[in-house]
């Protein structure tokens, strides 16, 4: 007996890894293991025996455990460390076959940026409206001081389609500017007005790498009393910066546009590679007093700014992108990078 | 347009500037947008006027010649090919360093001094077309032996290129007519830097006792408020001087001959559009200004016949048109070298009519550009005046045999504004004084007679009367610009209760909606225009009436609005398979289409389409079932139907469509299907596997999207077993399924598919399926016997469907 213990011990000790200590429990501990044997051999002995010879077994038994715990906590905490310093894992490993698992969808870059807009001006207390893109010639001229004929119309050349006229609207166009919302909202929601539109417009124009028919544009309009082109200076740094993320220095200048007095083209100062440069970036300025008034408005009571620039412009901008076509492609290959 | 510096300097004291460019940021941010500073002079560094001393034949070339150059301070060998080199002729030389066109053509290259078939060549002798002038001679160089500067003359100087360009951005100036010629802008730029305007000079001293030579009859009195005229006899028509063809050519004119450069110098100086008539062409001795009769034809200057129709102004004689009033002259009664007498017209036309039939007869002129901004009736005549002295000048043989005749229809009234500083100011977002603002304002010729307060009576002048200036809002921006838009200081306007923002769920759920079809389920977006062809309609099998027709489309591609988002997506498609064999795309946009009212029915749409190989064991409908069964579920919507599509849509293949169908409307809300194979075929899609769907999102929003709310989870354990079944192959998994739901619908509470096959080993008629089915109850622990009832069950209700238990 007093081998056994001996020997059970020393095969405790020698064990090398969990499994190795599992199978000596199982050795002297498992059901026909040889301890358990001897405990069964009990059963055939006298009381007397029974109690002395049953300590001394029950002592080994004891003795046996305590040393197997001991054995195995040392093993566990030996194979963590070996999984913590040994085990191989390449973070650069892809899957082998994605095609079945799910592919990386991606947002369209104006899309993004569109949202972005919308958050940073809802931030500024803005709404965001909208508002149809096929547009009568009322709404994107008359009412916006564009009357017909006026030289102004060639600075947007426009879409008209082949609808019937109506004797107020006119004809039917693809909206030049996001501008016309500017009544419509006026009209349904009075002063004040604090909101800005996001949308697509269009323009008689083709293609090359800065002209498309087809591009976004965001207005913005903020009518209240007292409101002056201080305010809209301050908004627009404060856009611009909260949108590109670094200080933004703007200028002021003089741009006409119909439907503002005083009309103002806004410049951004940009840098790229050491190199600054001022670059348009927007039209604004004071709401005219005849678009007011077409958007039932009372001229005297209210006055505030209108602004609007070229979403498309932003993006290139932002994602150094270097010709409007690109955003147009729909090439995955250049999806997949948003 | 293109502003002479030189010529600017005729009316004020403009310092020379360092540095060109400042200036014309000064220009931009107070007046008008500058595009481009030009310094003239500087594409002819290094350039100077030579004189040939001597030519000898070059030894190893025939056509090559060597000279020797005097530049003034020295004498150069310089080779040169010219065919009319002689000695003693003065030329245009450029020196190692000049920038020049080989033989007119290609890019500036940077001149060396070289050897040339294995002579010395310091420099060049230029051909005009290599400095950016015309060629003379065919082959021949530049001969400037006319020229008085002595070898050595920097070229610019010599010819008269040291001036700077300013060139503005037409479209800054739509708004004034005043900013059309150099004194206007001359008037602006003294403004701006503080300097004193001065006057020019005019003829005065008519005779009022002359006849009238040509009488004029101004029939349309509205289309023409004003017609001037004057007849000068003993014209001399030469070619212009030396300052009169620098100051048209350095502003990109052409020199014609001095009669016509005169029109045109007046033009480009005042802003107001001049003609001469040769008299002796102006038939019935009368100028008749009307409209023209449908299918007159003209002859314009350029020798380009025109029809004209009744809306056009014209001006006449008795037998013929002689002008396009205020847009293009016409031929015969142009100014020749044969011309003795002249009839000048100085007039100002209607500018609505001017535009009108400007862009009807498609001729875009100086002239158009000028009256259509609406011209100030008053300057015509000085116009005139100002054109009489300066052909007295040009043309001191000339005597005046008319008198100033003067058909006017126009009442000038000057335009006061009472413009409220105060209110100004405060839209401006400054504080400007009642001092500077006058002063700034009068710098314009604005005048400030009467003021109470802050509130002045302010008179327009005549030329910015017309159009421009109107309101008091107009006159706080010839303040705010003057002030300067700088001086400006930034401040955030405050967020006053009234002003919450409305929210607008709709663009909420839009983001989205986008946001899970890229970012959950893996879709790419793409954005494409709103039009497309007619051809796509026809290869999509969609109806070409159905859709709205654009007027002036740009291009073939481009004549249809889109009634349907999924053809673009399909062309998307196309181009994308060069790179991808599969992929899964979205569109968010709108359609149009026709409607009983006014405005065309505008509807916002989702749309995406699954491409997948053909050797893909799914079906890619599958995938966009999925898809949208996973976006409905984010967004709260359980109220749709999901059955087969009861409307065609000729996109889709017919037996694999289905719909997701909103009782309450009767609308489709959602259409998924398989691309219908003649579509597929259409747009040239070889074995690929495509499915779409279509996801009316104006419909969609207006579904109920009840809150979400939360499920206790069961207290009681779920028995799951799986039952395995061959059945017919046409029989529907969701009639199956329904069939397994009957045998008990409180404790069934899931089924899931988790086996299908059809193949070996089972009849070709049918499928192998099998699923997982799910007991539970609320409130006890079930039974084996509960199990086995419903087993039982299933498998009676199953075999009912012709189903062979396994």
């Amino acid at each position: 007996m007093q081998k056994l213990i001996k020997d059970a011990l020393q095969e405790i000790q020698q064990a090398s890894n969990l499994q190795e200590l599992k199978n000596v429990e199982v050795k002297y501990l498992g059901r026909s293991g040889l301890i358990t044997d001897l405990l069964k051999t009990l059963k055939d002995l006298s009381t007397e025996e029974k109690r002395t010879k049953g300590q001394e077994i029950q002592e080994i038994k004891k003795s046996f455990t305590e040393n197997y715990l001991i054995a195995e906590k040392k093993l566990q905490k030996q194979a963590i460390e070996e999984k913590l310093t040994k085990e191989f894992f390449d973070i650069t490993f892809n899957e082998i076959n994605p095609q079945r698992s799910q592919q990386k969808g991606s947002l369209h870059p104006l899309s993004i940026l569109q949202k972005e807009v919308e958050e940073i001006f809802s931030e500024m207390g803005f709404e965001v409206a909208d508002g149809p893109e096929v547009e009568s010639e009322y709404y994107n001229f008359e009412a916006l001081n564009i009357p017909a004929h006026h030289p102004a119309r060639d600075m947007q050349d426009t879409f008209f389609l082949n609808c019937p006229t109506d004797k107020k609207q006119g004809q039917l166009v693809l909206r030049t500017h996001t501008s016309p919302v500017q009544i419509r909202m006026m009209e349904k929601y009075g002063a004040p007005l604090r909101l800005i539109v996001p949308g697509r417009v269009f323009r008689y124009e083709a293609t090359d790498a800065t002209h498309d028919s087809t591009f976004n544009q965001v207005e913005g309009l903020l009518i209240d009393k007292n409101i002056s082109l201080a305010h809209l200076k301050g908004l627009m740094q404060e856009f611009l910066k909260r949108f590109f993320k670094e200080e933004a220095t703007v200028r002021f200048r003089p741009g006409y546009f119909p439907f503002v007095e005083p009309g103002i083209e806004m410049d951004m100062l940009w840098t790229k590679n050491g190199k600054s440069k001022w670059l348009e970036v927007m039209g604004a300025g004071m709401v005219h007093p005849n678009v007011l008034k077409a958007g039932g408005l009372d001229s005297n009571k209210y006055q505030g700014w209108a602004f609007g620039f070229g979403l498309t412009r932003f993006a290139l901008l932002r994602y150094n992108i270097d010709g409007i076509r690109s955003l147009h492609s729909n090439d995955l290959r250049y999806l997949k990078q948003f | 347009m293109k502003i002479s510096i030189n010529w600017i300097k005729n009316y004020l004291n403009l310092p020379d500037q360092k540095d060109w460019e400042a200036f014309g940021d000064l220009l931009t941010v107070r007046t008008a947008e500058v595009e481009e500073v030009i310094d003239l002079a500087k594409s002819f560094d290094h350039m100077v006027i030579g004189q040939i001393d001597e030519i000898r034949p070059h030894p190893n070339a025939d056509k090559l010649k060597i000279t020797v150059t005097n530049i003034g301070s020295t004498t150069h060998q310089i080779i040169c090919g010219g065919s009319n080199i002689f000695v003693g002729q003065k030329v245009a030389v450029a020196l190692p360093g000049a920038k020049v066109k080989w033989h007119g053509e290609g890019d500036l290259i940077e001149l060396q001094a070289s050897k040339i078939r294995g002579e010395e060549s310091f420099g060049m002798i230029c051909a005009g077309s290599e400095i950016g002038m015309k060629d003379e001679i065919e082959g021949g160089i530049l001969d400037l032996s006319h020229l008085k500067d002595l070898p050595g003359t920097p070229l610019a100087e010599a010819l008269n290129k040291n001036d700077i360009i300013i060139d503005i951005e037409n479209k800054t100036l739509t708004h004034r007519p005043d900013l059309w010629g150099h004194y206007g802008m001359a008037r602006e730029i003294a403004a701006i830097t503080d300097q004193k305007l001065k006057p020019i000079k005019f003829f005065e001293k008519y005779n009022l006792e002359l006849p009238n030579i040509i009488d004029i009859d101004l029939k349309e009195t509205k289309l023409c408020p004003r017609y001037l005229s004057i007849t000068l006899d003993n014209i001399k028509v030469e070619e212009s001087p030396n300052w009169l063809k620098t100051a048209l050519e350095n502003t990109g004119n052409k020199s014609i001959n001095n009669i016509v450069d005169a029109t045109n110098f007046v033009m480009l100086e005042l802003g107001n559009p001049l003609h001469a008539f040769d008299t002796k062409q102006i038939e019935g001795e009368k100028i008749i200004v009307r409209k023209a009769k449908a299918g007159e034809i003209i002859t314009t200057l350029d020798n380009e016949e025109k029809k004209l129709d009744k809306d056009i102004l014209i001006i006449a004689d008795n037998k013929k048109p002689l002008a396009i009033a205020g847009i293009k002259g016409g031929l015969h009664s142009g100014i020749n070298h044969k011309t003795k007498t002249i009839t000048l017209e100085a007039a100002n036309f209607e500018p609505i009519s001017i535009r009108k039939s400007s862009v009807k007869l498609g001729i875009r002129t100086d002239s158009v550009q000028r009256f259509e901004k609406s011209l100030d009736p008053l300057l015509a005549e000085k116009a005139l005046d100002r054109l009489v002295k300066i052909i007295l000048d040009l043309c001191p043989s000339a005597k005046i045999i008319s008198k100033k005749q003067d058909i006017n229809n126009f009442k000038y009234q000057p335009k006061v504004i009472e413009f409220d500083l105060d209110k100004a100011c405060q839209k401006i977002g400054i504080e400007i004084d009642k001092k500077t603002a006058k002063d700034l304002l009068e710098k314009l010729e604005f005048k400030i007679e009467t003021s109470k307060g802050n509130i002045l009576n302010v008179t327009v002048p005549s030329f910015r009367a017309t159009k421009d200036i109107n309101l008091p809002e107009d006159l706080t921006e010839e303040l705010a610009r003057l002030y300067g838009y700088e001086k400006i200081k930034p401040i955030i306007p405050e967020l006053s209760i009234r002003t919450i923002p409305r929210p607008n769920d709709e663009l909420k759920e839009e983001h989205l909606i986008k946001d899970i079809l890229s970012l959950e389920l893996g879709f790419n977006e793409t954005i494409n225009y709103s039009f497309y062809s007619l051809k796509t309609i026809e290869n999509s099998n969609l109806n070409h009436n159905d859709h709205i027709t654009i007027c002036n489309h740009l291009s073939e591609e481009q004549t249809h609005l889109r009634t349907n988002l999924i053809p673009n997506l399909l062309l998307n498609a196309k181009e994308n398979l060069k790179n991808f064999t599969e992929f899964k795309l979205f569109e968010n946009g709108r359609t149009y289409k026709l409607a009983n009212s006014f405005f065309p029915v505008e509807e916002k749409f989702f749309a995406g389409i699954i491409v997948l190989n053909d050797k893909s064991i799914t079906e890619p409908f599958y995938q966009i079932k999925t898809a949208i069964e996973i976006l409905l579920n984010r967004l709260n919507i359980n109220s749709l139907k999901y059955q087969k599509s009861q409307i065609d849509n000729p996109l889709s293949h017919p037996n694999q469509s289905a719909t997701y169908f909103d009782f309450k409307t009767q609308k489709e809300v959602i259409n998924i299907f398989t691309l219908h194979p003649q579509v597929a075929h259409n747009f040239n899609f070889k074995k690929e596997k495509i499915a779409c769907f279509t996801l009316n999102f104006s419909a969609l929003h207006q579904l109920p999207h009840p809150p979400r709310k939360y499920k206790n989870i069961a207290k009681f354990p779920s028995i799951t077993f799986d039952i395995s079944l061959i059945i017919d192959k046409n029989q529907e998994i969701a009639n199956i399924e329904k069939t397994i739901y009957k045998a008990d619908n409180n404790l069934i509470t899931k089924i899931e598919l988790f086996d299908f096959y059809q193949g070996e080993n089972i009849p070709k008629d049918k499928k192998s399926l099998a699923f997982h089915i799910t007991l539970q109850s609320d409130n006890r622990t079930l039974q084996d016997e509960d199990m086995k009832n419903i087993q039982n069950n299933i498998i009676k209700n199953l075999e009912k469907l012709n189903a062979e238990i396994r």
